[in-house]
């Protein structure tokens, strides 16, 4: 269906299709963070031998982060006085929109895909990289030292790692030969989830892609308690909200870019199981990851903030680049 | 000349490109051109897009994201917070600035008003990315391994450099 779209000439009618098609998407994505969040809270909980929320909404707490995102929506917008004013109101929205623009690129399904780009997987990379402006604007903008320090963090870990994510995801494309999403489950159903054929690759990139998403064990920008709240210290009401909803569409969109990459996006793990729609199979593995996430930050204690670096470039990067090298050797070698 | 949406989008990014330089000239915080800087960098890329070279709009952005926050990071830690930059020009400076402007301004329509493009129909922008690949491996491989080397010079050398004043400040 929306194949056809993309192929179709360009006019007012196909525009009003996909603004309705974004529309939706960005409602999934916010009934996805809402019960994300839930999921994360019950997750943690049970793991730390407690219930997590169980008032509201039923014996499940089905309708405590709906509370909690009305509770943020009448909170009093706040701006300190000696703010930059329109910094600090611009920063959430820096930090957000490119968020939601990288859910342009991920092919959920065969059919479902917002935009057939060739060179998919850099277009993820490069635009999730601008948020990192948000949170540095933010945390110079609240005028706070601990904000500043946040932000600053923020920029550093940032830059640092995205250098393993890049280069660990370089092996993925030397086997497939295109920067191309689509091409790239393609190629793994021809041969085998890439999670299979590229397992240090997929080691690098996942931790890499938590410290992306700044997720214990590497939330320094927002550690509670060293700098109280990082970046977003002095925001309240939907500004913070903002910021929130960033890191939760962030997870949305790397979950499901590490099941195209790795796990073989909508397809099924063996032959016979076909028969069951690719949509399911990517919900499934896309949930897992989630999962998987909220796992780790519920086991792991949070990095130091001076073995951070050292780690990014004195472990992930070279076993990145022994990756590519090995994998390179192998392709010409014996393919 | 018919306007196309195409015509239009380049319009809007060409605009906002130009007012980013602009406001980078002209406003006095560091932090607020870095922001200006950004907006000029994002509509190059969206440039680079209408023309199809969609491998070139990706690189600028993943660059240059990289080496904006960089700058930001740089302009906060060695500008003081709220150092309001004064301007010292005199007038006799402007209008010699302003006819420099002019000057400038009409040399390049000059050069520009009968210069024929000749337009070659190319499939430049099919698979733009291997053919990008292909060129830099086979044709342009000395330059481009040059390149390298120069690069890893540079980087090379900056360790050193950053070593030895440590070590230096040390002794002291």
């Amino acid at each position: 269906m929306v194949e056809e779209l993309l192929h179709s000439g360009s006019g007012w009618m196909n525009f009003g299709i996909f603004f309705l098609l974004a529309v939706v998407l960005l409602l999934v994505v916010l009934g996805f963070v809402t019960y994300a969040i839930l999921a994360e809270r019950k997750v943690l909980g049970y793991m730390q031998a407690r219930h997590g929320p169980n008032q509201l909404g039923g014996k499940w707490g089905l309708l405590q982060t709906v509370a909690d995102v009305l509770k943020l929506l009448i909170k009093e917008d706040i701006i300190p006085k000696a703010a930059d004013r329109p910094l600090f109101i611009i920063a959430p929205i820096i930090a957000f929109t490119p968020a939601f623009m990288v859910l342009a690129t991920i092919p959920f399904t065969e059919k479902f895909q917002f935009a057939d780009i060739g060179v998919g997987l850099l277009y993820y990379i490069a635009i999730s990289g601008m948020t990192v402006f948000g949170m540095v604007l933010g945390g110079w903008a609240s005028n706070n030292k601990y904000a500043l320090l946040g932000g600053m963090r923020a920029g550093a870990q940032m830059i640092s790692y995205e250098i393993p994510l890049v280069i660990s995801v370089l092996g993925v494309i030397l086997l497939t030969g295109s920067l191309n999403l689509n091409d790239i489950v393609a190629q793994q159903g021809e041969t085998a989830w890439f999670i299979l054929l590229q397992p240090v690759a997929f080691i690098v990139f996942f931790i890499a892609s938590i410290a992306e998403l700044n997720r214990t064990p590497f939330d320094l920008p927002e550690s509670e308690n060293e700098l109280v709240a990082g970046y977003f210290v002095e925001y309240s009401g939907f500004r913070w909200a903002f910021f929130m909803l960033t890191e939760y569409v962030y997870m949305f969109a790397m979950s499901s870019l590490i099941t195209v990459i790795f796990l073989g996006g909508w397809l099924p793990p063996f032959d016979f199981l076909g028969f069951i729609p690719g949509a399911v199979w990517f919900a499934l593995k896309f949930c897992f990851v989630v999962f998987v996430y909220m796992w780790i930050r519920a086991t792991l204690p949070r990095f130091r903030v001076d073995r951070l670096m050292e780690f990014a470039w004195k472990v992930l990067f070279p076993i990145a680049l022994a990756n590519i090298f090995l994998t390179a050797l192998i392709k010409t070698l014996f393919f | 000349m018919t306007i196309t949406g195409e015509f239009i989008a380049f319009m809007g990014l060409a605009l906002v490109a130009i007012i980013g330089g602009v406001l980078l000239l002209n406003l006095t915080k560091v932090v607020h051109m870095v922001v200006a800087l950004i907006f000029t960098f994002v509509s190059i890329a969206g440039i680079y897009v209408l023309l199809s070279a969609e491998f070139v709009a990706a690189v600028q952005i993943l660059i240059y994201s990289g080496a904006i926050t960089i700058i930001m990071l740089f302009g906060i830690m060695l500008t003081k917070h709220d150092d309001d930059e004064e301007t010292t020009t005199g007038k006799g400076r402007k209008v010699l600035l302003f006819l420099g402007v002019i000057g400038f301004a009409v040399a390049v329509y000059i050069g520009i008003y009968d210069f024929n493009v000749v337009q070659v129909p190319t499939d430049l922008h099919v698979d733009n990315t291997m053919k990008i690949g292909e060129a830099l491996y086979s044709k342009w491989v000395i330059p481009f391994e040059a390149t390298s080397v120069l690069l890893l010079v540079a980087l090379v050398g900056s360790i050193i450099l950053a070593k030895k004043e440590e070590k230096e400040g040390d002794k002291e």
